[in-house]
């Protein structure tokens, strides 16, 4: 069913997010104070601190839902111990969400959702009332590759910029709620248009492309006889991680028991983790079945575009561009996977 | 205030973290490094498990382990577990006593198949610690012995003082319905039965026409290879050839990606996995020759 569409003006956005902060936490993109030009999502202090047309964060927006590092529950040493579940996370909203982001949060909700399916994520991610917003590429993006680009998954409202304001989709009762707040107009056939343009943009100025689709991604990788290009990247790759801690896809953690000073009381954490540290797969004995830095790196590539692709039918990239963007060594995902693909198709020729 | 979000409701299956209590009714010392601890939950529920499946055991401030159930599901008052110490968690355990309690989670991950085998011949080869788990596979075939065919049970240890659940092995060799063979790598002078590994023991039965026969092979990663070579030789075939795999678990419900072989994840789609179902996996290394990897 199309969403209801209201036009709201730029400054009733701002007067939303001020409505909204009257009543509970907003999360948004802002300027970092550290980094200035740099963005992350932060509790607003002041609905002008949000920046609606701000180049992707470093860290996805996942973190509001699952911290890089966070407490589980508390125990006591009491016998029986006493055990407390902590969730710090309240009502509230994440506003400033671009496409690949909401399709970030949408692959978490599945994975965490599966089978035993666990209950701090989904409760979390039920608390909040999630606003998205369209964007514009820079040279990292590559969503229209992965079929990210016009995602609304999971979101209550969704912004795009037009002419006198921007058009509002309304996809649940929340977002409307908040909606309801500012002064909005009927929208007219040059608003649609504008967002539909606004669409069109986007995808033109797309200067980076995967060169094949997910699903022929997964079968060439299936295939296999990738090797030397698995070497390649590992030997320029530090193993630093960055390129999972950054990933709206990735969702690996470790847990750890902490004791607090007085030994009587201690919290068990659970913390982000990555695939690409030398400890990920040690076993017991000290073996490690991916001690080659290639093994992990292609169990990266393997994990995202192929194990999950079958398991859960979608790559687990969003086409963000974030691990190309925070990479020291200057791997760029869409080079490699281009390099990839255009092996086995070379290969495929030959055969 | 904007309305709770209205969403399709998330299946809830719940994990919580947080592990349920369980109360230490007994402990035994096996050896010298494997301790056989009986657990009740504290709600004084069964924890219903199947024969293979294990718990993720959390010894508060001291972190959390898996470990197999052994005993058979059967067991009227609470469970039972065998742990060797060998590091944090496990060393934590072996100081525990009767009264103490610690967190359970589980039971998880996938089992022996044991319906489908049901009216087949069933080899069964331990290897060390890998005693345990079988311990609930061969109480379960004890408990409903008429659903099985011929049952061979055949253990190694590393010495006679290694040896676990010595009680057991005496009644299992009193027991008509069981083939019972237990072998040491090193004897000593008091040691009077079989000496050699296991795979000397299997190269030597007569599996008869092993059409039916399906082997169950729990040990060391080292084992396997081996034990599968015997067993091919026997005209077994690899979905016929039943293994349980060990990783470093953190979530043990498939979240966490540490236990991951290739595309599987040991925590939920096994532990116990048929030898069909590795092949190709170049992850799973016991059941490869590091050459072939
Ligand atoms: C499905 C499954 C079932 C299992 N069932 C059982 C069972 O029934 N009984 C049982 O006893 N075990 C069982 N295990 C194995 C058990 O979970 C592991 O032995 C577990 O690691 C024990 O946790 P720990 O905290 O005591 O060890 P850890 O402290 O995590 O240490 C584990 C290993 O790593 C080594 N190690 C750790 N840190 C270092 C270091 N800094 N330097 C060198 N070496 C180090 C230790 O020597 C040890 O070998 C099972 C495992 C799985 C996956
Ligand atoms: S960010 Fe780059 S250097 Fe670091 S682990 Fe990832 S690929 Fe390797
Ligand atoms: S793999 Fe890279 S581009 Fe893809 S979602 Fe993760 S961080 Fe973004
Ligand atoms: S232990 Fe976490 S995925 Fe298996």
């Amino acid at each position: 069913m199309a969403p209801l569409k209201q036009v709201v003006s730029s400054e009733g956005l701002f007067d939303m997010l001020r409505e909204a902060m009257k009543e509970l936490p907003v999360i948004a993109p802002a300027e970092r104070k550290d980094q200035p030009g740099f963005h992350h999502f932060a509790r607003l202090q002041q609905a002008e601190d949000f920046v609606p047309d701000y180049v992707t964060t470093t860290l996805p927006p996942k973190k509001a839902f699952f911290q890089p590092s966070e407490t589980l529950f508390t125990f006591t040493t009491d016998q029986p111990p006493a055990l407390e579940l902590v969730s710090d996370t309240e009502h509230f909203v994440l506003a400033g969400v671009h496409p690949c982001d909401l399709a970030g949060l949408d692959a978490l909700d599945l994975a965490y959702s599966q089978p035993p399916a666990e209950v701090r994520w989904p409760a979390d991610r039920g608390l909040a009332t999630v606003v998205g917003i369209d964007c514009m590429p820079d040279d990292y993006c590559f969503c229209s590759s992965v079929g990210t680009c016009l995602t609304r998954q999971g979101c209550d409202l969704f912004l795009t910029k037009v002419d006198r304001g921007y058009l509002a989709e309304v996809y649940t009762p929340a977002g409307d709620t908040m909606l309801a707040k500012v002064r909005t107009w009927e929208p007219t056939e040059a608003d649609i248009r504008d967002a539909e343009q606004w669409r069109e943009r986007k995808v033109e100025r797309m200067t980076a492309h995967l060169e094949a689709d997910p699903a022929e991604i997964a079968d060439l990788l299936e295939a296999g006889g990738l090797a030397h290009l698995w070497k390649e990247t590992a030997e320029r790759c530090y193993s630093c991680g960055s390129c999972n801690t950054t990933c709206p896809a990735c969702f690996c953690f470790d847990m750890h028991d902490e004791f607090d000073l007085s030994l009587k009381t201690g919290i068990r954490r659970r913390t982000w983790d990555s695939c690409q540290l030398l400890e990920f797969a040690l076993v017991a004995g000290r073996h490690n079945f991916r001690q080659e830095r290639e093994q992990r790196v292609r169990h990266r590539w393997h994990r995202k575009f192929l194990y999950l692709y079958r398991r859960l039918g979608r790559a687990y990239c969003t086409g963000c561009g974030r691990c190309s963007r925070a990479c020291t060594a200057d791997i760029n995902l869409v080079d490699v996977t281009n390099a990839l693909i255009a092996h086995a198709r070379k290969a495929a020729d030959h055969a | 205030m904007p309305d709770r979000l209205v969403r399709a409701p998330y299946p809830m299956t719940k994990v919580f973290y947080r592990p349920a209590l369980a109360q230490v009714l007994r402990v035994d010392q096996l050896t010298q490094s494997e301790n056989l601890l009986a657990l009740r939950m504290g709600t004084g529920e069964p924890l219903n498990h199947e024969p293979g499946q294990f718990v993720q055991v959390s010894l508060f401030g001291y972190g959390e382990a898996p470990i197999s159930i052994c005993s058979s599901p059967k067991g009227k008052e609470g469970f039972e577990i065998c742990v060797r110490e060998v590091g944090t968690v496990s060393g934590a355990i072996h100081d525990l006593e009767p009264g103490d309690w610690i967190g359970i989670r589980g039971p998880y991950g996938r089992g022996f198949p044991v319906v489908e085998l049901e009216g087949k011949d069933v080899l069964i080869v331990a290897g060390g610690i890998g005693m345990a788990p079988l311990r609930s596979l061969v109480g379960h075939i004890r408990d409903n012995r008429r659903r099985y065919g011929r049952i061979i049970v055949v253990y190694g240890a590393k010495n006679p003082a290694a040896i676990l659940f010595k009680n057991d092995l005496k009644v299992w060799f009193e027991d008509e319905g069981i083939e019972l063979y237990v072998t040491v790598d090193s004897p000593d002078e008091s040691w009077t039965g079989r000496s050699g590994v296991v795979t000397s023991i299997i190269r030597d039965l007569d599996l008869g026409s092993s059409a039916s026969m399906n082997a169950v092979v729990v040990g060391p990663p080292v084992m396997y290879r081996f034990v599968a070579m015997e067993l091919f030789r026997h005209g077994l075939t690899e979905d016929r050839i039943i293994f349980s795999l060990e990783r470093r678990f953190k979530c043990g419900i498939g979240k966490c990606g540490h236990c991951q072989v290739n595309d599987l994840y040991v925590c939920r789609d096994g532990p116990v996995f048929r030898y069909s179902e590795l092949l190709g996996r170049s992850e799973a290394v016991e059941v490869w020759a590091p050459e072939e990897q």
